[in-house]
């Protein structure tokens, strides 16, 4: 009997216990105080406040419905609002975040344009100076050139031919009749013109051609030729014409400017010549 | 007996008037609409979450034009709040896809600078 009592005893504590139970939240309960939680986690809380304020807000409401009336249709919308309100807040803060990177990246963007069009700007200006420098070096060399091309014109007969420019000078300028050793005004002379083509042509490449004139042994008139074509190249190394770029060569009675019927004609045939070829251009 | 029948027709009646006698709500009704039509505008059918949303939101417009022409006005109004937080999310959905989408651009731009592009 006693222990029908007590199991009746226990039998009501346990349904009491039971009865009092708080009742399981809906699933979308669940989920609106899970969204809210993230969404106070994450950037929001920062970014989006105010956002995150309503969404609070909406759960709240939830909250209250849920506690007014656990199977209420209304506590289910409610936190399905409240679900969206905190999603919308965590969305509001990546808007915020994705407009500053933006806003961050034109801003860089920006400062390095004005930095390359700097840099651009002063390359352009570096380049027009060096343009006006080379300019200037040109037309110096040039003037140089037409300055000593002037002189060389004053000390002997300068032509222009396939050869490039011919230096004639005259055989009874340099030599006396049968010689090969320079007079002392030749020397003077070619002094005069080793000193134009250093100034000139400091680049070209120079032939020293020695003709005679058709009186004589032909191989004599060749020795002779080449004899003195020697003599004028090593004067004109001596004054500084850099010895690698000037050749002599003996032409003997092989090349004559004119027939050597007079005497005036084979004078004429008698000479040197200082063939000066076109510079090739410097490579860069 | 003839008493306790009329009170509980009087019961029903007024049971009916509370839920079927609520105003029509239209003006939620109208921000729910915007609020999708906003979405739309920011190209919310064209991004897979935001077009999620949108979608809910429709059929919950839907849904809540059926309740108010059927008179169930207070329930029309909750759904149209579902609805209105659809679209509404719909729309910062959308844009914070075009915000990213710029921001993108933007650091893609930054980079093509900087590589001397």
């Amino acid at each position: 009997m006693r222990g029908t009592i007590a199991f009746g005893l226990l039998s009501s504590i346990l349904v009491t216990a039971v009865g009092c139970s708080p009742p399981l939240p809906p699933a979308e309960l669940v989920a609106a105080r899970t969204a809210y939680a993230s969404a106070e986690k994450g950037p929001a809380s920062q970014q989006a406040p105010a956002e995150l304020h309503v969404a609070k807000q909406a759960l709240e409401q939830a909250e209250r419905a849920f506690s007014e009336d656990s199977n209420s249709a209304e506590t289910k919308d409610y936190a399905y609002v409240a679900t969206r309100k905190a999603e919308l807040a965590d969305a509001s803060a990546l808007t915020l975040i994705a407009q500053k990177e933006k806003e961050q990246a034109d801003k860089d963007a920006s400062r390095l344009t004005g930095e390359q069009l700097k840099s651009a700007q002063r390359d352009l200006a570096s380049t027009k100076n060096e343009l006006a420098s080379e300019k200037t070096a040109r037309e110096a060399a040039e003037k140089k050139a037409a300055l000593a091309l002037a002189d060389l014109k004053k000390l002997a007969e300068v032509k222009q031919d396939t050869r490039g420019m011919v230096i004639t000078l005259s055989g009874g300028v340099l030599f006396a009749s049968d010689q090969s050793t320079l007079l002392p005004q030749a020397v003077i002379k070619l002094n005069e013109v080793a000193d134009a083509l250093i100034k000139g042509n400091p680049d070209s490449n120079i032939t020293v051609e020695g003709h005679t004139d058709s009186q004589g042994q032909r191989q004599y008139n060749m020795e002779l030729s080449k004899k003195r074509a020697d003599a004028v190249r090593d004067q004109l190394v001596a004054r500084g014409v850099a010895s690698d770029r000037i050749k002599s060569v003996g032409y003997g009675p092989d090349r004559p400017l004119i027939d050597n019927k007079t005497a005036e004609n084979r004078a004429n045939n008698r000479r040197v010549e200082i063939v000066v070829e076109p510079a090739s251009p410097k490579p860069h | 007996m003839r008493t306790s029948f009329f009170f509980s027709a009087a019961l029903a009646v007024s049971v009916v008037a509370c839920g079927g006698g609520a105003p029509p709500p239209s003006d939620r009704l109208a921000t729910a609409e915007a609020g999708a039509r906003s979405a739309r505008e920011l190209g919310a059918d064209k991004q897979p979450k935001a077009q999620l949303h949108l979608k809910l939101a429709d059929e919950q417009i839907a849904e809540a034009k059926k309740l108010m022409a059927d008179g169930e006005n207070k329930r029309a109004d909750l759904v149209l709040q579902r609805a209105g937080a659809d679209a509404e999310l719909s729309v910062t959905m959308a844009k914070q896809n075009n915000a990213r989408a710029e921001a993108d651009k933007a650091q893609e731009r930054l980079s093509n600078l900087k590589a001397g592009k």
